[in-house]
């Protein structure tokens, strides 16, 4: 229990920095710190896989991908936005009203915690061999369609960040320029 | 002795509570995007904490919360790709990520 309470409030502190941060910067860390701390409370639910894949996929590699957009993109800090002033404090009003009402909901109505031995007897630790089985069996079509998905996104992310007419061939490599003899400088043209 | 489901789901709501903040009060798109993928991860706490609380029902569908929670994984990746491509290429355009500037899509 106080191993429980020291991940969520880690998970919450990197939540608020997420929200609150000035930098884009800090928030992204800050998620990251909110990522592991999620990755411990799936540890917590015996699910050991999706846990180590929190860890590398979110963590590692998402992550990577948010803050070197950040700073290729440098988003600098924004002044605090003149109009709609009112927007932020509703905003706060809403969520924490929103949060109360769900969390107070789920607490009211407890039910005892399933004990650890048919925890393990069923999920087995959440073991990537369980996961596997049930990936490979009943949910092969899902699986087969992320693949589709992640390969679109690949295909979707380099044509979206290429410019227009540049990259149909090799004629439009940097290299094609060098080797190209022009004018140097100093000489005359 | 395990920690109830119900902690889990509540610290979820509180998650996704401050993400949808994040996503209404950020005016940088990519802060709002961290905000979703805060959401998002929210989402999977509670898929996971119900997952276990299934077992007790002698658990013949638990794990297909773990394996529901790998799929939703993979999307968010393949969504972080596209999306950030996307805001990569707004920036080219306009050269801003602040959603106010950003009201019209027509780039």
């Amino acid at each position: 229990m106080i191993g429980f309470l020291i991940v969520a409030a880690l998970a919450i502190a990197g939540g608020v920095l997420v929200v609150a941060a000035r930098q884009p910067v800090h928030a992204a860390l800050a998620l990251v710190g909110t990522l592991i701390a999620v990755a411990v409370a799936y540890v917590m639910l015996d699910a050991h896989f999706l846990a180590a894949i929190q860890v590398i996929v979110y963590a590692g590699a998402i992550m990577v991908l948010f803050l070197f957009v950040i700073m290729l993109l440098n988003v600098e800090r924004q002044p605090p936005a003149a109009r709609w002033g009112w927007l932020r404090p509703t905003a706060y009003g809403v969520g924490l009203l929103g949060v109360v009402a769900v969390a107070g909901t789920a607490l009211m109505e407890r039910r005892p915690a399933p004990d650890q031995a048919t925890v393990d007897a069923v999920l087995q630790g959440g073991s990537p061999e369980r996961i596997g089985t049930v990936l490979f069996s009943e949910y092969l079509l899902a699986f087969h369609l992320v693949a589709v998905l992640l390969l679109t996104g690949v295909i979707a992310a380099v044509s979206l960040v290429q410019r227009p007419g540049e990259g149909r061939g090799a004629e439009a490599l940097p290299v094609a320029a060098l080797a190209e003899p022009g004018p140097r400088e100093g000489e005359p043209a | 002795m395990s920690v109830p489901s119900e902690y889990f789901v509540a610290l979820s709501a509180v998650l996704f509570g401050l993400g949808a903040v994040g996503v209404v009060t950020r005016r940088s798109a990519i802060l709002v995007f961290l905000s979703i993928e805060l959401m998002l991860n929210a989402a999977n706490l509670a898929i996971v904490a119900y997952a276990r609380q299934w077992t007790v029902t002698g658990g013949g569908h638990a794990l297909e919360g773990q394996g529901a929670v790998f799929i939703v994984l993979a999307v968010a990746a393949a969504e972080v790709a596209v999306g950030l491509g996307i805001l990569v290429a707004i920036f080219r355009h306009r050269v801003t990520t602040d959603v106010d500037q950003l009201a019209e899509v027509r780039a």
